[in-house]
């Protein structure tokens, strides 16, 4: 019977079409996982050079699995003969794995020098088309980390200008990534002169040079924007350089694009930037709220839903501090406010504002009825009350007046502990 | 603060199509950097920062020891074939479902022919039914089938009968249908073998107590049914302590293997909930009190997952095969909360559901093969809101191909933080931000993983993420840091772990069959993964332990090493330096389980490692290293620089732990499949007659007197027992063959006597005595020369005659030595002989014709010459049947039938000259001439 139900279940639309190996299913065989596919599998045929390369493959492999990276380069040295191999599309990933292989090892070897990076980089890259660019990525990363932004972004101005017809179309998203990040050393440029700038007075052709710098990175940063992803560091040096140059209207139509477009994944940072530039210029309540009630919407226990309940308890509307006792609860519902004075405090005055008028004590009752099964073992309970008063008494306190009113009917032990106590 | 979200992530694109990339290396994700963060910029350039998505240096672990080290002793196990069973392999797998089911496979056949078998024993049976199968007899036989016997000898004519009754029997399940549905078996089996999806999560636990104590949880008992509570205690830094409490582990039987173990704990209370196939139970557990069974539930469909919640104890979220999961609070029953029937994002075709809490108690992940839903329960069911947290697709970079492997809320590590694995990769996901993974490993292990444990780092630290795979038994140690103000990062590569199937290489070398044997335990899959953090001012400890399905327990003790990894090892750290003295007290073993008498006790040496209670495993080097270093090399270091990683040295604590293990297993499995073969009782065979009551008193006396003798060290002389005769003196000349002669030669003067006698007997010194003697004819010549010519025929005659004296001294001659004689030699009587030879070169006597009869000095050295040669002779010729009247010529060729071939070649014309003297063929040609 289960088998049968299994199988008059709707039928779902198979996206992950490409997938040939769960294709070999009778009705009542279980799951079939396409497990990963062991890393150095004998050819049936393979010539004795291939042999010895797989070996060494996997001497190297298991040196530095286990962290013998001095192993593993010696070994390494050896492994390099494979980029000697003839055979054209063997060959291919085979360049890829020498370079990362080579590179991890370089990484923790401690008497490796910028020279052998280079080398490894350098020869890499132009080993092969296919992963040039993500090579030249890579590079400039590593000239990133090690300060060295002017080579970095000399890297990525050459990889930019790189095109191989049919691979550069395939390799789109890369080469609007090193654009991408190229403009943020545009950006730091730009930030450097900036500070020389407001040092010495302006000169014209200084300003000139910066405003080069903007031009330069505000084309690419537009168009990685429009691209779906997290693209936070990015959005933040564009708006600050739009700014800079008083377009606010540009950069809060960007902020908003980044935090309400359906396509963009529900990023939190979206929308608290545009919290953030909402506030430094000064927008009226009312946009900051409808900001942070979309905030609230995805991250209830975001910190800045604090300053939201004091906006809605600011707002002098009834309906809002309704809003703000359901704000308040549901972050005292996560683990990490628990214990929180500030919020447990604000909720003691809303209550206190709620409890003034009849008609809204109700109110208090119809939140707290989804939580009565749960609320009393999750803050409640006689451990908590040690607790509490061990680290914080005056959490306690606020605590135990609101038990009472939160969890009405309840011999609750928490405040039995206070009768303890204090009797 | 926990509650805080990064300020910026690393940049990545978002897209939901379906995953299309296919790695076509191995390298995983080595070498790469993966992105960048600009931080800290006040305005030039040098103030700025960047951080990297994959940063280079972790902190850096390393194991005490190169193996790592049983826990328990070894339990009677069964255990699966490691290979999976070839599908192809049909007659026997056949014949196995014969014997195994033979009631469902000839049932009905069976009983149509019933009345024609006889079953009872054989001999009134003409009484009953004649031409009926005698089937007694028949089981007696097949019974000894077993045994190795000739198939010739012994046969059976019922059998026979049998056979012909039954070789075109009706099978109640028609071949066809069988043969599909086995071999589907088969193939499934073959598919459990390499993943098995109920063991997802892992049958290992640990409840954390007080300071330094806590309850370790496995499975124990044949099939892995019986649940233990095992109080274990934490060693306190350089003191091995044994725990206080001593007690034996808090077992439960269950009726089904246990699958999955899962813990919550707060404020001291700890609850666990235990799968397996379609019961789930729930125990409560405190420091003081013995855990106590709380409830039991059963599911329609096997369960899948089973996990406490970390913020309200006695919740349960419950996932069961056919779709379900349920919300089960201890003591009030289940709550459904969500049904499923299909997959979630597409159609894996997987009936795999997972369920984890989250950090708002009234949210769940819902999960299977393709994604992980959050899901708040509040809600009603048919409008359930719920939302995507992780899917597969290309924004969390899949391969095509690619699932979800399991789930793990990391509530202790970071409140909002989601730990997920898939065959290729580990993910950190935030619940805040659903649908783009916050960090992404490729854990390059062989095997999926399905067991993990996460283990929280300090302030500054990193968090160690422990996954563990079940086929290979591989652990891989991952690290990470941040998820609060900073965006996530990984730390360091993926660290493999060791594994239990890799330490017999490095333990000392068994016997072939008990390494088979231990290799087969060792190399059984695991079954789940645990681990213990113990922190102190100096050193961070990590005891990883590790479960596999033949019960066993083994652990690994790493060590952070906070040296810079690029500084040269230079001896022990400074820190270590007191323990390094002293690991043999057990000082470096800091996992201690009350030790108990019973079956149930541990392996780890609660007393002096170095007291041999056991007789060595083999007679190998391990005796002789006591006293050498005790070492046992681990790996070869290709580099002249020391690696640091593993070490590569044996402590002796572990060896002697590993030895006692091995021990132990050995008796558990007993002796290997020797072939059967039939036994013969021989009880009373060979039974000797009892003694009397006399000859008993006999034997009580005697011991008597030996125990006295033995204690006075006096010699026992037995007066009641008849003296035996002493054997008469033997008589060494009584024998006179070859061979006592050989003996007594050899008897008196030892090698050298036994080699001249040796060397006579085959005339390897004929040459010297031929030498002698042609000295000897021509001094005579020169003798006869002087005497006058009127003699010269006369003397040609006599030295024809003297020929016989010649070879009675050339017999005389053979004891001689080569060499000029020594003064003990000539004190001997042969050497006398050979004395008086060579004074005859000084002073040849002029006018003697026959000097055996005119000498009367030499006369006694040459009768005794002749007397040894008539006796060489005679005892040659005794053993001949018809003894020739002239026994020296036909001797000299019979006896040295390699005469001529000894002779050099190069022999001048005078020893052929003398050569030909001594034979008598040339003597007749000289006699012509």
């Amino acid at each position: 019977m289960e088998a049968l139900d299994e199988y008059l279940g709707p039928p779902v639309v198979l996206e992950d079409e490409s997938d040939s190996s769960d294709c070999s299913s009778r009705k009542r065989h279980k799951s079939k996982l396409p497990l990963a596919k062991s890393m150095c599998v004998e050819a049936r045929v393979e010539s004795g050079f291939h042999k010895t390369c797989r070996i060494c493959l996997e001497h190297v492999r298991e040196a530095m699995l286990h962290h013998r990276w001095q192993e593993a380069a010696e070994y390494m040295a050896s492994y390099t003969q494979i980029l000697e191999d003839r055979n054209k599309i063997k060959a291919q990933p085979h360049k890829e794995l020498v370079w990362r292989i080579s590179t991890e090892i370089l990484h923790h070897l401690p008497n490796a020098t910028v020279k052998d990076y280079n080398i490894i980089y350098e020869q890499m890259k132009h080993s092969g088309v296919k992963h040039y660019l993500m090579i030249c990525l890579e590079h400039s990363f590593h000239l990133m980390l090690h300060g060295d932004i002017q080579a970095a972004k000399r890297q990525l101005s050459i990889a930019e200008s790189w095109r191989h017809g049919k691979e550069s179309v395939s390799q789109l998203p890369r080469i609007k990534l090193i654009q991408a990040y190229r403009s943020l050393l545009d950006y730091i440029m730009w930030c450097d002169k900036k500070s020389t700038l407001s040092i010495n007075n302006s000169f014209e052709s200084d300003n000139q040079g910066m405003h080069t710098f903007f031009r330069l990175a505000a084309t690419n940063l537009q168009d990685i924007l429009k691209n779906p992803g997290v693209w936070d560091p990015f959005i933040l040096c564009y708006v600050e350089m739009l700014e800079y140059y008083g377009d606010n209207e540009e950069a809060q139509k960007v902020l908003n694009d980044y935090a309400y477009d359906n396509s963009f994944p529900p990023n939190p940072n979206a929308h608290v930037y545009l919290y953030q530039f909402l506030k430094r210029h000064d927008a009226p309540d009312k946009k900051l709220m409808k900001v942070l009630k979309h905030l609230h919407l995805l991250v209830p226990s975001h910190e800045l839903m604090l300053a939201y309940s004091c906006l809605l308890l600011q707002s002098e509307k009834q309906s809002h501090t309704q809003k703000a006792l359901g704000v308040l609860l549901e972050m005292l519902d996560f683990q990490c406010w628990r214990s929180n004075l500030d919020v447990w405090k604000c909720l003691h005055a809303v209550i206190h504002q709620l409890l003034q008028q009849e008609e809204w004590a109700t109110s208090v009752q119809g939140q707290m009825a989804l939580r009565n099964d749960w609320w009393p073992a999750l803050h409640f309970t006689s451990f908590h009350a040690k607790k509490d008063l061990e680290e914080n008494s005056e959490l306690f306190k606020v605590k135990a007046s609101l038990a009472e009113i939160l969890c009405p009917g309840r011999p609750l032990r928490y405040t039995a502990e206070t009768q303890m106590l204090t009797s | 603060m926990d509650y805080q979200f990064p300020r910026q992530l690393f940049p990545s694109f978002y897209s939901c199509d379906p995953p299309n990339r296919v790695q076509r290396h191995s390298a995983g994700g080595w070498g790469c950097y993966h992105g960048v963060l600009a931080q800290g910029g006040t305005g030039s350039l040098s103030s700025w920062a960047f951080t990297s998505k994959q940063q280079l240096g972790g902190e850096v672990w390393r194991q005490t020891e190169p193996v790592p080290v049983p826990l328990l002793s070894p339990r009677k196990a069964f255990q699966e074939f490691l290979t999976p069973p070839d599908p192809l392999d049909f007659l026997k797998h056949m014949q196995n479902f014969y014997m195994d089911h033979g009631p469902d496979a000839f049932g009905c056949m069976s009983e149509i022919l019933g009345e024609n078998f006889y079953f009872k024993k054989a001999k009134v049976k003409e009484k009953y039914r004649k031409g009926s199968v005698n089937m007694w007899r028949t089981k007696c036989f097949v019974d000894q089938l077993k045994f190795n016997m000739c198939s010739m000898a012994y046969r059976s004519r019922s059998l026979n009968r049998y056979c012909s009754l039954l070789w075109d029997v009706v099978h109640d399940v028609p071949p066809e249908l069988l043969g599909s549905l086995l071999h589907e078996e088969l193939a499934e089996q073959r598919d459990r073998m390499q993943f098995s999806e109920a063991a997802t999560g892992g049958a290992l636990a640990f409840v954390p107590f007080s300071q330094g104590e806590g309850c370790l949880l496995y499975p124990g008992g044949p099939g892995m049914d019986r649940l233990n509570f095992h109080r274990v205690a934490l060693e306190r830094d350089g003191d091995a302590c044994v725990d206080a409490g001593g007690r034996k582990p808090v077992g439960f039987q269950l009726k089904a293997p246990v699958r999955q173990i899962s813990c919550g704990s707060r404020f001291g209370d700890s609850c666990v909930a235990v799968r397996t196939d379609h019961v789930c139970g729930v125990w409560g557990m405190r420091e003081q009190e013995e855990p106590r069974l709380l409830q039991v539930v059963g599911t329609r469909a096997a369960a899948s997952c089973v996990s406490v919640s970390p913020h309200i104890l006695g919740e349960v979220l419950v996932a069961s095969e056919s779709g379900a999961a349920n919300l089960w609070t201890v003591g009030r029953g289940m709550q459904e909360v969500r049904t499923e029937e299909s997959n979630l994002y597409f159609n894996a075709k997987s009936s795999w559901r997972w369920c984890e809490f989250s950090a708002h108690p009234r949210v769940m992940l819902y999960a299977d093969r393709t994604g992980v839903e959050l899901t708040d329960f509040r809600v009603k069911l048919e409008s359930n809101p719920s939302h995507t947290l992780f899917r597969i697709s290309s924004t969390s970079d899949c391969q095509s191909g690619e699932r979800l492997l399991l789930v793990r809320f990391l509530g202790d590590v970071h409140p909002f933080h989601h730990l997920l694995t898939t065959q290729h990769s580990a993910y950190i996901m935030d619940e805040r931000f659903p649908g783009v993974p916050m960090l992404k490993w490729d854990h390059m292990m062989e095997a999926p993983p399905l067991f993990c444990h996460v283990a929280p780092g300090s302030a500054s630290g990193t968090t160690k993420v422990l996954l563990g795979s079940q086929s290979s038994q591989e652990i891989t140690l991952l690290q990470y840091s941040g998820g609060r103000v900073e965006a996530c990062c990984s730390h360091g590569s993926p660290q493999v772990l060791l594994r239990p199937r890799d330490s017999l290489a490095l333990l000392p070398v068994q016997i072939p069959h008990r390494q088979q044997t231990a290799a087969h335990r060792l190399a059984s899959p695991a079954a789940g993964l645990t681990c213990l953090q113990k922190t102190s001012v100096s050193t961070a400890t990590m005891i990883v332990l590790q479960l596999t399905a033949a019960g066993d327990v083994f652990y690994q003790i790493l060590e952070r090493d906070d040296r810079k990894p690029g500084a040269p090892e230079t001896g022990p750290p400074e820190t270590g330096a007191p323990e390094t003295g002293a690991p043999e007290t057990g000082a470096r073993s800091p996992l201690l389980v009350a030790e108990t008498s019973s079956d149930e006790d541990v392996v780890m040496p609660t007393q002096d490692p170095n007291a041999h209670t056991f007789v060595p495993e083999t007679p190998d080097r391990n005796q002789s290293s006591d006293r050498l270093p005790d070492q046992v090399p681990a790996f070869v270091a290709v580099g002249n620089e020391a690696d640091w990683s593993a070490p590569s040295v044996l402590s002796s604590a572990t060896r002697h732990a590993w030895r006692r293990w091995l021990q132990k297993l050995r008796r558990r499995e007993g002796k290997p499949g020797a072939p059967p073969h039939l036994a013969v009782r021989t009880a009373g065979l060979l039974s000797v007659a009892e003694p009397g009551a006399a000859g008993r008193h006999m034997q009580g006396a005697l011991q008597q007197d030996l125990q006295r003798c033995m204690r006075t060290r006096s010699l026992l002389l037995n007066r009641d027992l008849d003296p035996v005769p002493v054997p008469p003196v033997v008589d060494t000349e009584a024998w006179c063959d070859p061979l006592s002669d050989r003996l007594t030669a050899a008897w008196r003067g030892g090698t050298e006597a036994w080699l001249e006698w040796w060397q006579e007997e085959r005339g390897e010194n004929r040459a010297m005595k031929k030498e002698a003697l042609r000295r000897r004819r021509r001094r005579e010549k020169e003798a006869q020369r002087a005497a006058g010519r009127h003699l010269r025929l006369s003397g040609s005659f006599t030295s024809s005659i003297s020929y016989q004296t010649d070879v009675d001294d050339f017999s005389g001659w053979s004891s001689g030595t080569s060499g000029p004689l020594s003064d003990s030699q000539r004190s001997r009587p042969l050497g006398r002989l050979a004395a008086f030879l060579e004074g005859q070169d000084d002073s040849p006597p002029p006018d003697r014709l026959d000097p055996p009869s005119r000498t009367p000095e030499p006369q006694t050295a040459n009768q005794r010459s002749c007397n040894l040669a008539d006796q060489s002779l005679s005892s040659l010729w005794e053993t001949q049947e018809d003894p020739p009247l002239h026994p020296a010529p036909s001797s000299s060729s019979s006896q040295l039938p390699s005469f001529t071939s000894l002779m050099p070649s190069k022999a001048s014309q005078n020893q052929r000259g003398a050569l030909q003297a001594s034979q008598p063929k040339k003597k007749k040609s000289r006699m012509g001439f």
